[in-house]
């Protein structure tokens, strides 16, 4: 009789740690990121975010909503600031993009987006959680990037007046003396 | 009148330069200043975490001393902080996706969730990783930057921080102890460490298909094979011809009669040439003597 007793407990110790593995909710961990290198004014920016459930079980009603871009700095192009999924199983991952343009140059802080979600379809609360946060980035107002990466034409001009003395003289020099010997042969003629 | 506008163009074309010169230096060079400040402008443009994050695999390389004190002080302050009982950490690496085979001199992305169960407000201060010897985890390898968050995490509410680092490329083929660290404090100021990552890593090779170098490689050694087949080519060539051209020896026949193109020569010498003693042999020299006494008297 003990021996059975010893045996279910044994057999039941070794099935309550699988068990509570099994368990664990839905967790979702989130990344947002700027894809930009240049981060200009009036040029398009990207915003990229990315949904993992590391959980085990679907994570429900997953909602995205990233309030950081105040509309006086920023316009969408496209996309949206607020996203629902209805699920996302476990082991994978969801990626949703933002274009946005802003409006002004200027130091911004990209701060992290707000995520909620039920971590089980019984579950009533819903579970908050922040993305993580790129940081402040410098953007470059439209007339410095122009400076830098426009094609530079006037400077190509003033390259190629620089060079026309080494090539000038040279041809002066040859053109002289080629219409003096030629006077000569139609004086001769 | 053209000569001197001549001159005056060259004393133009010599002039204006080295004053466009002279203008531009007292100016102070405006095309080379401005690129500097862009320059400026440059850095400040790229966001904080990913330069943050590239530098540090090189920066942090402290010398030998510097890192034993370091790790003495970090031994002391690991044996005060501990994980709070009410957080919950939980890593992932979203680049590469396996944490136990990191590529050398690529960067590393991981996320680290972050889950207040307790009622008390959390900020989360900064997150650092170091490599250490396998052996001996006191012993620091590389250090990465640390990465300051100050983040407010409320009870309930759940946070993700992103951290990224590039393993130095000496680095590879060598097993390494990878800890990652995530210091936070709660409400009355309490400080606490967990260790998000605390495991032995291998930091392997990062298999590229084609690189340039080799690439280039195989195309100076193509060249040089190419080279030394044109060369044997070449010498084969030679050294045949040489024996072809050994018996067959050219005979000199001097200036044939069907050769020489005699139209430019006046009617009179063209007969004179064909009367020529050397066509008719047969003549003798008296014959010869009257022609040329003949001849004298015509002139």
């Amino acid at each position: 009789m003990k021996l059975w007793i010893t045996a279910l407990i044994l057999t039941f110790g070794c099935f309550i740690p699988s068990f509570g593995e099994e368990e664990t909710d839905a967790r979702l961990l989130a990344s947002k990121n700027v894809l930009n290198q240049y981060l200009v004014e009036g040029k398009d920016l990207t915003v990229e975010y990315k949904i993992f459930n590391v959980g085990s079980r679907v994570a429900f009603n997953v909602l995205l909503n990233d309030n950081s871009f105040p509309e006086s700095s920023f316009s969408i192009v496209s996309g949206n600031l607020k996203v629902e999924w209805e699920r996302i199983a476990p082991n994978s991952n969801v990626t949703h993009a933002v274009i946005l343009k802003p409006l002004k140059s200027g130091y911004f802080n990209f701060t992290s987006a707000e995520l909620s979600y039920h971590t089980s379809e019984e579950s009533r609360e819903r579970t908050l959680g922040y993305t993580s946060f790129p940081g402040e980035g410098g953007i470059v107002p439209q007339r410095e990037f122009d400076r830098r990466f426009s094609p530079h034409v006037l400077d190509w001009l003033v390259f190629a007046f620089m060079t026309l003395p080494s090539l000038g003289i040279p041809f002066l020099l040859w053109y002289s003396s080629k219409s003096k010997y030629d006077q000569s042969k139609v004086k001769k003629n | 009148m053209a000569k001197i506008f001549g001159n005056f163009i060259i004393l133009l074309l010599l002039i204006i330069p080295t004053t466009v010169i002279f203008v531009d230096q007292e100016r102070g060079g405006n095309l080379a200043f401005a690129q500097d400040a862009m320059e400026g402008e440059d850095d400040e443009a790229t966001i904080e975490t990913e330069t943050g994050t590239d530098d540090d695999a090189v920066d942090e390389e402290t010398p030998l001393t510097e890192t034993e004190k370091e790790e003495e002080t970090t031994e002391e302050e690991n044996v005060s902080l501990k994980p709070s009982p009410d957080a919950d950490t939980f890593i992932l690496f979203t680049k590469p996706n396996n944490p136990l085979e990191l590529p050398a001199g690529k960067q590393v992305r991981i996320l680290v969730g972050f889950t207040n169960k307790g009622s008390l407000d959390f900020i989360v201060d900064s997150m650092e990783a170091s490599f250490r010897y396998p052996q001996d985890y006191s012993f620091f390898l590389q250090n990465f930057t640390t990465m300051t968050f100050n983040a407010l995490v409320e009870p309930k509410r759940q946070a993700t921080f992103e951290y990224g680092f590039v393993p130095n490329e000496a680095f590879s083929a060598r097993p390494f102890g990878l800890a990652v660290t995530l210091n936070y404090k709660d409400q009355s100021g309490n400080v606490f460490q967990s260790a998000v990552f605390n495991e032995t890593i291998q930091v392997v090779d990062p298999d590229e298909g084609l690189d340039g170098e080799t690439f280039f490689l195989y195309v100076f050694l193509a060249a040089i094979v190419i080279l030394l087949l044109v060369g044997a080519q070449q010498l084969v060539a030679n050294f045949g011809r040489k024996r072809l051209s050994k018996p067959r020896q050219t005979v000199e026949l001097g200036t044939q009669n069907s050769d020489v193109d005699y139209d430019w020569l006046p009617k009179e010498t063209l007969q004179g040439l064909n009367k020529s003693p050397r066509r008719s042999p047969k003549q003798s020299p008296r014959q010869r003597r009257n022609l040329r006494s003949t001849g004298s008297g015509e002139e």
